[in-house]
């Protein structure tokens, strides 16, 4: 990788992580979507299509990846940004089933940085209420953007920004040494194809156990997975006739809703 | 949390209601204390303290209940906003724009830039229209809004969208092969000659007979039922699901699967 490539995605990196400077919704869940995340890696090192493949394996697999009540599982701009980029330098010569598991390890690595770095930024944050609360009690109102903006951002920015440069860096360096498809033995680039391949159903098995509400639940899922595997039906089609389908279950809900109204 | 970004939030709105020093002071340290919500469905509780807070500078209204209005806002609105918006919403908005990247990937830009254009825009949309709801009908607004069976129906409705959608995404993007086959040599009767290496069972072909990308569904279910009712990290299952692999991985090998 080049040096502005690096800089750039070590930048997005931080600008796609919790409670950074574009806010949560601009940020985590658009930027730090891998999707997204993976689209403009993707940009950047000029391979958009291999890119994009990567991102939606790692958006199936991290689709369960929601924060309910602040509690992060896994840092995901981290992941998908050092995944994508990763597959992408380590990726040539291989099919697209190593690739996506190639994508899923750097994913588990980066994650795993992005962890430590979130605890660390956690901590470091700590002493900025106090800052606050002098603020506060001086009814500085103009200067409360201070602890919460300036030095907040600072903290954040160096927990993410300089790891990743670290990491993007010595990953250049390792793909410096040769091509990774030759140096590795054949068996790891099939276990990780098959280990790609099953890593999606961490991803879909979380988001069932959310969307799970009813015992019959599992009957509509069901529907949907035949809808492909018997009626060889593409996912799109699917997503068009699940939306037909719920505007006719919402219509039916309302209306005996309604019904049962003037029964009343 | 968010203690301090609703206390910067409430800086100007401050500014603007109260005149000495002390009042200000007063009102920012209420609002520099544990907070924490769903960011972007949580803009009904900045709505809800700015109408307090405009009461309270006009004295209708006590620092006491703005205070413990806040806290009690803290679970309604987060329960909200992760399970209908986060946990509902973007899965299917993403779901969608995966299936569109999918479909050719020629293409494949197009669910990234519409998920950046749907997501962010929606957002705001739905935060402004809660601020605005929030300040103008302050508490009862809320109460409304959510005792209305609307709400309900629409997660009902959404959570039926979803279920079909991940059905789908499920059987064509998990994949599980039983690479378990027996090769022999076998004497062609009819041509009179002998053929080698045939394979006389393919155990995933009999598998797939049976009910096509069965092994992806039991997977599926099987980290369901790890991850919801007994509780497994998903790092944990990420390390189970690393063990199978390799242990498939070797088996295929040991049979002939792959070469």
């Amino acid at each position: 990788m080049q040096i502005y490539q690096i800089v750039l995605i070590a930048l997005f990196v931080y600008l796609g992580s919790i409670g950074s400077i574009v806010g949560n919704t601009i940020g985590w869940y658009t930027l730090g979507r891998p999707l997204v995340a993976a689209f403009v890696v993707g940009l950047i090192m000029g391979d958009f299509q291999t890119a994009v493949m990567i991102g939606i394996a790692l958006q199936i697999m991290y689709m369960g990846n929601v924060t309910p009540g602040g509690a992060v599982a896994w840092d995901l701009s981290y992941a998908t940004y050092i995944g994508t980029a990763g597959a992408l330098v380590f990726g040539r010569g291989l099919d697209t089933a190593q690739v996506i598991g190639l994508a899923v390890v750097f994913a588990g690595i980066g994650g795993l940085v992005g962890q430590i770095m979130w605890n660390i930024s956690y901590a470091l944050n700590l002493p900025l209420n106090r800052i606050a609360q002098k603020y506060a009690e001086a009814g500085e109102t103009k200067k409360m953007f201070i602890p919460n903006l300036v030095l907040g951002q600072l903290i954040g920015f160096a927990c993410r920004f300089i790891p990743a440069v670290i990491v993007l860096t010595s990953m250049t360096a390792a793909s410096a040494q040769g091509d990774f498809a030759s140096l590795i033995p054949g068996w790891v680039t099939t276990a990780l194809g098959v280990f790609g391949g099953m890593m999606a159903s961490l991803g879909m098995g979380i988001i069932i156990s959310f969307l799970f509400k009813k015992k019959y639940h599992i009957v509509i899922f069901l529907a949907g997975f035949i809808l492909v595997t018997y009626f060889n039906l593409s996912t799109m089609a699917v997503a068009v006739l699940a939306i037909i389908i719920a505007i006719l279950y919402y219509v039916s809900i309302t209306s005996l809703e309604a019904k049962r109204g003037e029964v009343q | 949390m968010l203690g301090l970004a609703f206390g910067q939030s409430m800086a100007p709105v401050i500014d603007e209601l109260y005149d000495t020093k002390e009042e200000k002071s007063e009102a920012l340290k209420r609002h520099i204390t544990l907070f924490n919500t769903e960011a972007q469905v949580g803009s009904i509780c900045n709505g809800i303290v700015c109408g307090l807070e405009e009461a309270n500078a006009n004295g209708n209204c006590t620092p006491d209940l703005i205070s413990s209005v806040k806290v009690a806002l803290i679970g309604p609105t987060s329960a909200i906003g992760d399970s209908l918006w986060v946990a509902t919403f973007i899965p299917i908005l993403l779901t969608i724009c995966l299936s569109i990247s999918q479909a050719s990937l020629a293409t494949g830009w197009l669910g990234p830039v519409l998920y950046m254009l749907v997501y962010p825009i929606g957002t705001f949309m739905l935060s402004w229209y809660l601020f605005k709801l929030g300040y103008k009908s302050g508490i009862e607004g809320m109460q409304t809004f959510m005792s209305t069976g609307k709400l309900n129906y629409l997660t009902d409705t959404m959570t039926v969208l979803g279920l079909i959608v991940v059905g789908a995404l499920t059987a064509s993007f998990v994949t599980l092969k039983l690479p378990i086959q027996i090769v022999r040599d076998v004497y062609d009767a009819a041509a009179g000659q002998v053929l080698e290496n045939q394979v006389i069972f393919d155990a995933d072909k009999v598998v797939n007979s049976i009910f096509p990308n069965i092994l992806p569904l039991l997977l599926t279910l099987a980290v369901y039922y790890l991850y919801s009712k007994k509780k497994w990290s998903p790092l944990k299952l990420m390390g189970l699901i690393f063990v199978f692999a390799c242990v498939l991985t070797f088996i295929g090998y040991a049979t002939g699967v792959y070469v």
